[in-house]
């Protein structure tokens, strides 16, 4: 039996937005000169858009899934792992919007990290006008809890 | 890569090259990602946090690397699911190479092994793509 307390129990907050998010031509553009790439000449947006879009339009900031699971993000989330399944491909010019929710936060200790909380959450993207969302991206963050360290 | 008689599994991806990570292009980012994080913007920050002396990539950027080097092995292909692990830290200055290699083709899907290296710290992150072709 581990000697601490477990963690906050957040599974199913919601994490729609209530936006919408436009990938424009020139900021495509900069993205892909940004990554070593060039854009598509067909309308496509680079797929790395998968992440950006559905994190920045998403109903809370970084910080404030952090403030959800009662996670101070000056203590430093890191990225554990992101995977993405796409229905249709990214459209430069198309408004998006975000549905979500989290789906788990797990309290585990690691050799490495001390105790941690394994945080996953999933994103879905959808034309703002509605509609079957064009992609399903599930992220997976690591929370230190330097407080709950030995 | 885009013979047909070299889309089989076992078979190697071309490299993609990142010859210097730039710390432009992580500014860049932090407006793409509406993420001003220091750690990818103030040295200073990152040797106060304790977690070394420059710059650190942010992770999305890594996996956008991976995307390249897909791409640039099938043009025209359509990513149709990816997931990617982060294994460690990218910073400014580092020479990443993406590559991957063919583990089943089925039709026009074609599945991946992926990973990012870095010069003298290995692979920084890992991961499996499924695209169609």
């Amino acid at each position: 039996m581990e000697d601490f307390p477990p963690a906050p129990d957040v599974a199913g907050t919601s994490l729609d937005g209530t936006g919408t998010f436009t990938i424009s031509t020139d900021e495509n553009a900069a993205l892909c000169k940004s990554t070593g790439g060039k854009p598509a000449s067909d309308g496509t947006a680079h797929p790395i858009y998968y992440y950006i879009a559905t994190q920045v339009a998403m109903g809370k900031s970084v910080a404030g899934v952090c403030e959800t699971c009662d996670f101070d993000v000056e203590d430093g989330p890191m990225m554990g792992s992101s995977g993405v399944r796409f229905a249709r491909q990214l459209m430069v010019g198309q408004d998006y919007k975000v549905t979500g929710e989290i789906l788990s936060l797990v309290r585990k200790k690691s050799r490495k990290l001390g105790v941690m909380d394994v945080l996953t959450y999933r994103l879905r993207l959808h034309p703002a006008e509605g509609g079957d969302a064009v992609l399903e991206t599930d992220n997976v963050w690591v929370l230190p809890r330097k407080e709950l360290a030995a | 890569m885009t013979a047909a008689s070299t889309i089989k599994a076992g078979a190697a991806l071309p490299p993609f090259v990142i010859e210097s990570v730039s710390p432009e292009a992580m500014q860049e980012w932090s407006v793409f990602l509406a993420d001003p994080n220091p750690i990818h913007l103030d040295v200073d920050v990152v040797k106060s946090k304790g977690l070394g002396d420059k710059r650190i990539n942010q992770g999305p950027i890594n996996v956008a690397y991976m995307m390249n080097m897909l791409m640039a092995a099938f043009p025209g292909c359509r990513i149709e699911s990816m997931d990617s692990r982060f294994l460690d830290n990218v910073y400014e200055g580092d020479r990443a190479v993406a590559s991957g290699e063919i583990t089943a083709v089925e039709g026009n899907r074609v599945s991946c092994d992926l990973k990012l290296d870095v010069d003298g710290r290995g692979t920084v992150n890992a991961g499996t793509a499924t695209i169609i072709i």
